[in-house]
């Protein structure tokens, strides 16, 4: 009893084709059955396997293997590929502009110009000594073991990244927080960007647009990236007192007033905590992002993992966390300063 | 009762006995698969043949080049690495004077073949595309990039040097360097569906140049002392140079000489010519078969390469395939 006598019995055998005509693939198992003359026994009903498309395909030529239908798919993909194309290209091209010209403006202005102006901005989110003497630190340690012009391009692709996801991704927060319908559809959405493997959605990128775009290891970044921002927005605002609420109502103010005026400011230390978070994942996506050629301190710790060189993985991978620790820091300090201000 | 135990206890030992003798001609053997295409055909065949032609009982470990160096390095194990492409990872010379592995064949005849290459199509409408000069002439039809190899490859240091020597910069052509092996391998791919331009570095055989056709830039002749300059980070005077066949070795560790040394000798006739491998690398992506079909494919259809690798015993056991 099989799937062959199933089909024979419905009739379906001409539909079918002659199974004896098709070409044989043997797997290594058969070929040394065959060789052995051994022959295939007969089947108990209890062994009959599972009405995968392989093996309904043993039965009937016309049911398509599992590869055809993935080749198909294959297929499917390179076929709207000029479509997606004409639609995708021009709309993300702007990202390409930004990181380049980022890249270019932080790499070719001057250490004594580009660390005071970072100390600057440090002591003015922060204002705090304490953590301006930590960044002029790491800036000092990572020159002196010249690896500052790398970090400076790590620095600048997460900047990059991290003003888009939070562009992007607070409006998305926002709409996620006053309709319950998008955001019981975003939500899945958002799961499935942290846990697909970046390059499942990588290569087919790399069919849309060229590899030698830097648009690429921007999408790859901001996708994993934008997500804590997102959601944590949407929490913030979830999260105001609806007393509060209550009395902005009371006072007569518009939806629009509302939100920027009481919602905002009362979720902004959830919405700090997400743009921390949209940070340091930012981060993490640096050596991933320098597989699909993204500059910085990702690559010397490619270089190290494929020549076997410790050290240059371990030195590159500490400037990694060095950095870590100073953005996480100089965030939290900010996320302090508007908890203060707002208390 | 007593001897009821006894009698059973005898068999017993007996038994553990007839199965260690029919292992004793040969024990367990690890070999690390690559993670391409020829590297998983290639293994599943070796596996298959030790198996049941030898008796060994074979594990196979998925690797890739630098990992399973690595490993070899430390642990000693696996014990036997097929089509290592030595170039990549020159650590591998250092352990073989060490005297900790040693290389028993190159698993492509003819060797690998590395290069800059440029896609058939455009090859065939631009003739001149085949010779270096003739791609720095038409810096334009090959789309005025070069796809370098990522950093950390040992191919990279030599197209570093390269670049310099042919400068292509100044014939107006951007190198692009690459961070991945898949997205050097995409971007041909790419070029392909759409019958664009490429120019770059690539090696074979590979799934990639049997999918896509390529025609093999020529770099001028091959100088050996230039090649070896070439190969290094630091090298003063990059000079004009092809590259010479590639080695890709079958490599077992001095362990498993002392322990098998008739597996090792069925690894040191393993090797395959490079047309027969294209073919075979060529029927798996039609068929879109799995590398076990491929196997298989290479097994039933090129008898007359791998009967040679096999001793008369083993030959003997596996008569029924061939």
């Amino acid at each position: 009893m099989g799937y062959k006598e199933i089909f024979d019995s419905l009739g379906l055998r001409q539909w079918c084709g002659d199974v004896a005509t098709k070409k044989e693939i043997l797997s290594l198992d058969q070929l040394l059955a065959k060789a052995k003359g051994e022959q295939v026994p007969d089947r108990a009903w209890w062994d009959i396997p599972f009405p995968s498309l392989d093996n309904l395909h043993e039965a009937c030529n016309t049911i398509p293997r599992t590869r055809d239908m993935v080749k198909g798919i294959e297929n499917g993909f390179l076929y709207i590929k000029d479509y997606l194309k004409i639609v995708l290209d021009p709309l993300t091209q702007p990202l390409s502009w930004i990181l380049d010209g980022s890249l270019y403006v932080l790499v070719n202005t001057p250490w004594w110009i580009l660390i005071p102006l970072f100390l600057l901005l440090v002591q003015y989110i922060s204002k705090s000594i304490k953590l301006s003497l930590f960044v002029l630190t790491v800036f000092v340690f990572l020159a002196f073991i010249d690896h500052y012009s790398f970090a400076i391009q790590t620095l600048s692709v997460i900047f990059v990244c991290t003003m888009l996801s939070v562009i992007f991704g607070i409006p998305i927060g926002i709409l996620m927080s006053k309709s319950d319908r998008v955001q019981a559809s975003a939500i899945p959405i958002l799961d499935m960007l942290q846990t697909l493997p970046t390059f499942v959605y990588l290569i087919p990128l790399i069919f849309l647009f060229s590899v030698t775009e830097s648009k690429l290891y921007g999408i790859a970044i901001i996708l994993y990236a934008i997500v804590p921002v997102i959601r944590l927005t949407d929490l913030g605002i979830r999260l105001v007192d609806k007393d509060v609420l209550e009395a902005a109502n009371a006072f007569g103010m518009k939806p629009s007033q509302k939100l920027v005026r009481v919602e905002i400011p009362l979720a902004l230390p959830n919405i700090m905590a997400g743009i921390n978070q949209t940070i340091m994942m930012a981060l993490a996506m640096v050596v991933i992002a320098s597989l699909v050629s993204a500059p910085g301190l990702g690559v010397l710790v490619l270089r190290g993992i494929r020549n076997l060189e410790l050290g240059v993985g371990l030195v590159s991978g500490f400037c990694i966390v060095l950095i870590a620790v100073l953005l996480d820091r100089v965030s939290k300090a900010a996320l302090k300063q508007i908890n203060t201000s707002s208390q | 009762m007593k001897k009821i135990f006894l009698s059973a206890v005898s068999v017993f030992a007996g038994m553990i006995m007839m199965t260690s003798a029919a292992r004793a001609d040969c024990g367990e053997i690890t070999i690390g698969e690559m993670n391409w295409a020829s590297g998983t055909i290639l293994t599943s065949v070796a596996k298959f043949l030790l198996e049941n032609g030898y008796g060994c009982k074979v594990k196979k470990i998925p690797t890739s080049t630098v990992p399973s160096v690595a490993s070899v390095a430390e642990t000693g194990k696996p014990d036997v690495l097929i089509e290592l492409w030595v170039n990549s990872t020159p650590k591998y010379l250092e352990l073989e004077k060490a005297g900790k592995v040693k290389t028993v064949s190159n698993v492509f005849a003819d060797g690998g073949q590395e290069g800059w290459w440029v896609p058939q199509y455009l090859a065939d409408k631009h003739p001149e595309l085949a010779t270096i000069e003739g791609v720095l002439a038409n810096a334009k039809v090959v789309g005025a990039r070069f796809h370098n190899c990522p950093v950390g490859w040992g191919c990279r240091v030599a197209n570093d040097n390269l670049k310099v020597a042919f400068d292509l910069k100044g014939n107006g052509i951007e190198v692009f360097d690459h961070g991945s092996g898949e997205t050097l391998a995409t971007s041909i791919a790419t070029a392909y569906t759409d019958k664009k331009a490429w120019f770059g570095y690539y090696w074979g055989p590979t799934a990639v140049l049997g999918k896509y056709p390529m025609q093999k830039v020529s770099l001028g002749k091959v100088d050996g002392t230039i090649h070896s300059c070439n190969q290094k980070q630091d090298c003063a005077t990059p000079g004009k140079s092809d590259f010479p066949s590639a080695p890709v070795l079958n490599t077992v560790t001095v362990d498993l000489v002392n322990r098998e040394p008739e597996a090792v000798e069925f690894l040191s006739r393993f090797t395959v010519p490079n047309g027969v491998l294209s073919s075979v690398l060529a029927w798996h992506e039609e068929n879109s078969a799995s590398p076990d079909e491929a196997a298989t494919y290479f097994l039933k259809n090129h008898k007359d390469v791998w009967s040679k690798w096999l001793s008369e015993d083993a030959k003997k056991k596996l008569s029924g395939i061939l």
